[in-house]
């Protein structure tokens, strides 16, 4: 009687187990170089559908627009907010040339609305969870002065290779710890190194 | 036979079953399978302010509307929503601070109930309606080709100052009307005449600060008093060194008296012959002799220690220590409350609280005069419940043909005895303006769905002004969040500039109403800004403050044929308890119950939340045979109700008491069916001089049901320590130090 208890115990574990990873997305080797995550997570996400197919390779990569002029908010706030909408069109209206082109039509059309253009969020974090976009922009690219499409980059990949942004880093709990673990230079200048923060605090609040 | 066999599930299968969802159900919530990719959106403002940086917080000031002591608020908004509103550090009420009840206010901006589109009557049921179609019925009643004048048209509300209650008395004057009933359940009119009667001012300066010594009849100046923010910052420092003491007689502790270095259990109704047997033995001491006039001296030799013990069921020998407290810490503060007033005799004994004050000098010291408002048109409401009779004697004698409602719900606060429900369905067109819809609402013709108060304008005057005088201004903290709600001033505006364009229809909206009367006040702020930069600071600041100006209490008059007669109340054979309700400091007389963070934060003397109780005190459990949880009837002339039993040592053996509050038969799913309702209970027994309701002074009955229910309570088991050794004691003589250390 007691084998058959300890065998069902056994097979109910076993079921877990195995919903466990029937549940789990597999891992695919898709993004980009050392994006493997350490607690077995898919790295890339899926492919958003946006309002407008935003080209960010255009503006970061071709015109080597900084990506904070338009994520102005990222170095001031926890948060990087998406561009106000009359910072789009404060440049576009000086560039006729490419209005005529269905994409810059449509943003035209949201600004002649007095609409806010309803894009979805790519990486989104769940709620109990804070993250500060301030903190790590002013550690890497203002103290650091490291190049900034390298400190963003940390986590959103190299989003001026792509067009609409696709999550390519697992951004979960082991994936910022293992950040959090590294020797980083603490300034440019100060070669001595410091490690993330490991208090559940700084980011459960 | 056979589908029994398949449709059978065993304990294996059922687990296995388990064992898979629930499996999935954990993996759902945890890993980075929670981080969505598309599945909200994230959107920017198309042209804000510079300011404004998605993730940090901009404060704006307002005005809180929870109750009448108008403290000036701050709210946080980010992105566009308000998430948590400050007291308001230029506000001389609040002074930067708030309560829990103020807090709460966001609640009602969020209230998953809330009203979102105007409602019309339909038979029998009120259904959805655009404004259109609302207003459409209303101005076949009040239109501009309305005939409807004087008594005809009424306008019931709570307590309303400012430019809310200037609009109504200016609809109202359309309809050569001055209906304007002003109604509340827990009115503090009879401590106001008496005030009024005494002083000269309703509300005179109570300086607490100021004070060493506090006897308070009842009166929670903590909790649920008339300016409770303003009081506890005032109350901090009257403890602060030299200490003051405050002692506080009640029937049933509340807050303050929970708070008090000395709380005397009084008996129902004496509160006025214990302060008089005070004053007896305060005038045979030389220094307050010459206090009083002697025929008032003479009529006080009646209440000697042995007979006010008697009635009062306090120990007479508390009538020495109490005036030996008197004499040794001055200046003291004699503060009457609803317990006190809130009876047959109310305003005796008021009035023969108020005499201590006068024996004991504190006219001029603790008690001074208010700063005069310089725009009277603009004080609040005088609400009482002799309002709520004069309406339903209009009601009944059917003259009434259109009634609108705001802010106040008679049907839930009516006692039983007066019966408006039933008149108020003959009146032809009711309107009622509100958040979400009650029971009063549940009854009228078209409901309208009013933005909430962080979304409104409005000017606000607090019934107690201690510092000179505040206006307190209010501005929406947010874009509406419901496309369909419109502000109160805006609706009655819409009517007004039908029958009076001349006057109204220059302006477009309730804000260039306000607007413009608050620049035209802009002389006597003595201000040198332009009108619109006036207008703006006013916004920036949250109140307009008329400072302090120095009046002295003239007269101060004392008529001997209203002191309380020292007679011992008849006992009831039937009706063996008093009932004292109290009134929580968060739901007041129910209008609160809607906001969930008031439902679930513990009361403060019993921890209890979510539900009503019956407390009881355990001695008289004991008789009884009573425990934690029985749940009992109590029942008194008028009806009665079942609620569990708390026992509660805070109560006087005599007494039980059911807070206000609850048992709500519509007002959205947080108060509705939940808890008893005790208004139900109030026997019709009003103040002999004011006509107010003596809320105090029924009697009643309790029988046990049988029953037993666990209450839902923060406190752990009764018994000391949690009913563990947390600390062990030992007397010293059992003790052995060596075995010890």
């Amino acid at each position: 009687m007691i084998i058959r208890k300890i065998l069902f115990v056994f097979s109910l574990l076993a079921l877990i187990v195995a919903s466990f990873s029937i549940n789990a997305e597999p891992f695919k080797a898709g993004g980009a170089l050392g994006t493997q995550t350490i607690d077995g997570y898919n790295a890339l996400g899926p492919q958003v559908e946006q309002p407008i197919e935003f080209p960010h390779y255009i503006h970061a990569k071709i015109m080597k627009i900084n990506c904070m002029y338009c994520h102005t908010y990222a170095r001031r706030s926890a948060v990087s907010g998406i561009p106000r909408l009359d910072k789009c069109i404060g440049c576009h209206k000086m560039i006729p040339e490419v209005r005529d082109r269905p994409r810059i039509k449509k943003l035209f059309w949201y600004w002649d609305n007095h609409l806010s253009i309803p894009w979805k969020k790519v990486h989104d974090l769940p709620d109990f969870v804070r993250f500060n976009h301030e903190r790590h922009i002013q550690r890497f690219y203002f103290q650091d002065k490291r190049p900034v499409r390298e400190v963003c980059g940390y986590c959103h990949g190299d989003v001026a290779n792509m067009t609409t942004a696709r999550r390519v880093k697992a951004i979960s709990m082991g994936w910022c710890i293992d950040c959090h673990k590294k020797d980083h230079q603490i300034s440019a200048v100060n070669l001595k190194t410091t490690n993330g923060p490991h208090d559940c605090w700084m980011c459960h609040k | 036979m056979a589908t029994e066999k398949k449709m059978g599930v065993d304990r294996r299968d059922f687990l296995k079953v388990l064992g898979i969802s629930g499996a999935a159900a954990t993996l759902a919530g945890c890993g980075n399978t929670s981080i969505e990719s598309g599945a909200e959106k994230v959107q920017a403002y198309v042209q804000p302010e510079d300011f404004v940086v998605p993730g940090n917080s901009v404060f704006y000031a307002s005005t809180c509307t929870q109750c009448p002591s108008h403290c000036g608020v701050m709210g946080r908004v980010r992105e566009g929503r308000v998430l948590k509103l400050e007291g308001n550090p230029n506000s001389t009420i609040s002074k930067g601070k708030i309560c829990g009840l103020g807090q709460a206010s966001v609640q009602i901006q969020y209230n998953p109930d809330r009203l979102t589109t105007p409602m019309v009557r339909n038979g029998d049921s009120l259904v959805p309606a655009t404004w259109d179609q609302a207003m459409t019925v209303i101005k076949q009643g009040l239109g501009k080709d309305s005939v409807i004048s004087g008594e005809e048209i009424v306008f019931l509300t709570g307590t309303t100052s400012g430019h809310q209650k200037v609009l109504i008395n200016n609809f109202l004057n359309n309809f050569n009307s001055n209906n304007h009933i002003a109604y509340d359940a827990l009115s503090n009119h009879v401590g106001e005449t008496v005030r009024e009667n005494v002083y000269g001012y309703s509300n005179p300066v109570q300086k607490i600060k100021d004070a060493k010594l506090i006897i308070s009849f009842g009166n929670d100046f903590l909790g649920s008093g008339l300016s409770p923010v303003y009081m506890a910052t005032q109350y901090a420092h009257f403890r602060k060194a030299p200490r003051g003491t405050l002692v506080q007689i009640e029937p049933r502790m509340t807050l303050t008296g929970g708070n008090a270095d000395r709380w005397y259990p009084i008996r129902p109704g004496t509160e006025g012959i214990f302060a008089l047997g005070l004053a007896n033995a305060l005038v045979q001491h030389p220094e307050y002799d010459k206090a009083i006039p002697d025929e008032v001296k003479q009529a006080l030799q009646a209440y000697d220690k042995r007979t006010v013990g008697e009635i009062t069921g306090i120990n007479p020998d508390a009538i020495t220590h109490l005036v030996g407290m008197m004499w040794e810490r001055t200046p003291t503060l004699i503060l009457s409350g609803a317990t006190a007033e809130g009876q047959k005799q109310g305003y005796q004994n008021a009035y023969a609280i108020e005499l201590l004050n006068v024996i004991l000098g504190n006219v001029g010291k603790t008690i001074t005069a208010p700063t005069e408002n310089p725009f009277p048109q603009m004080n609040p409401t005088n609400a009482t419940y002799q309002a709520l009779v004069n309406l339903n004697e209009q009601l009944s004698a059917k003259k009434v043909k259109a009634c609108l409602i705001m802010g106040v719900n008679p049907i839930y606060t009516e006692p039983t005895f007066v019966g408006i429900a039933k008149n108020l369905k003959q009146v032809p067109l009711k309107v009622a303006m509100v958040t979400q819809l009650d029971e009063t609402a549940e009854l009228c013709d078209v409901v309208l769905p009013l933005l909430s108060p962080v979304e409104d304008f409005g000017t606000y005057v607090a019934e107690y002004q201690p510092e000179g005088v505040e206006i307190g201004i209010q501005q929406p903290l947010m874009e509406k969040l419901h496309p369909h709600t419109k502000s109160f001033g805006d609706v009655l505006l819409t009517l007004l500039k039908e029958r009076d364009p001349k006057n109204y229809s220059h302006y477009p909206d309730y804000y260039s109403y306000i607007r413009e009367a608050v620049i035209k006040s802009k002389p006597v702020f003595k201000s040198s800004m332009t009108d619109d930069d006036f207008w703006d600071s006013t916004l920036m600041n949250g109140v307009l403050h008329i400072p302090v100006k120095e009046s002295e209490i003239k007269e101060v008059k004392i008529n001997i044929a209203d002191l309380p007669k020292a007679e011992k109340a008849p006992a009831d054979v039937n009706y063996p308890f008093y009932f004292v309700p109290s009134i929580k400091a968060d739901l007041r007389d129910g209008r609160h119950a809607n906001l969930p963070w008031l439902q679930e934060s513990p009361d403060p003397m019993t921890t209890v939340v979510w539900d009503s109780w019956v407390e009881i005190n355990p001695k008289t459990a004991e008789e009884m045979q009573i425990r934690e949880g029985d749940v009992l009837e109590v029942q008194s002339s008028m009806g009665s109700v079942t609620a569990q039993a708390y026992l509660f040592p805070g109560i006087q053996p005599n007494t039980v008491s059911i807070p206000f509050g609850q048992g709500h038969t519509s007002y959205g799913r947080y108060a509705t069916n939940r808890g008893v309702n005790p208004f139900k209970l109030i026997n019709p027994i009003t103040d002999e001089k004011t006509g107010e309701l003596a809320l105090f002074a029924t009697k009643v009955q309790i029988k046990k049901t049988g029953d037993n229910k666990k209450i839902v309570k923060d406190e752990g088991p009764t018994t000391l320590q949690q009913g563990r050794k947390l600390v062990v004691t030992m007397a010293a003589d059992k003790a052995e130090l060596s075995k010890e250390v």
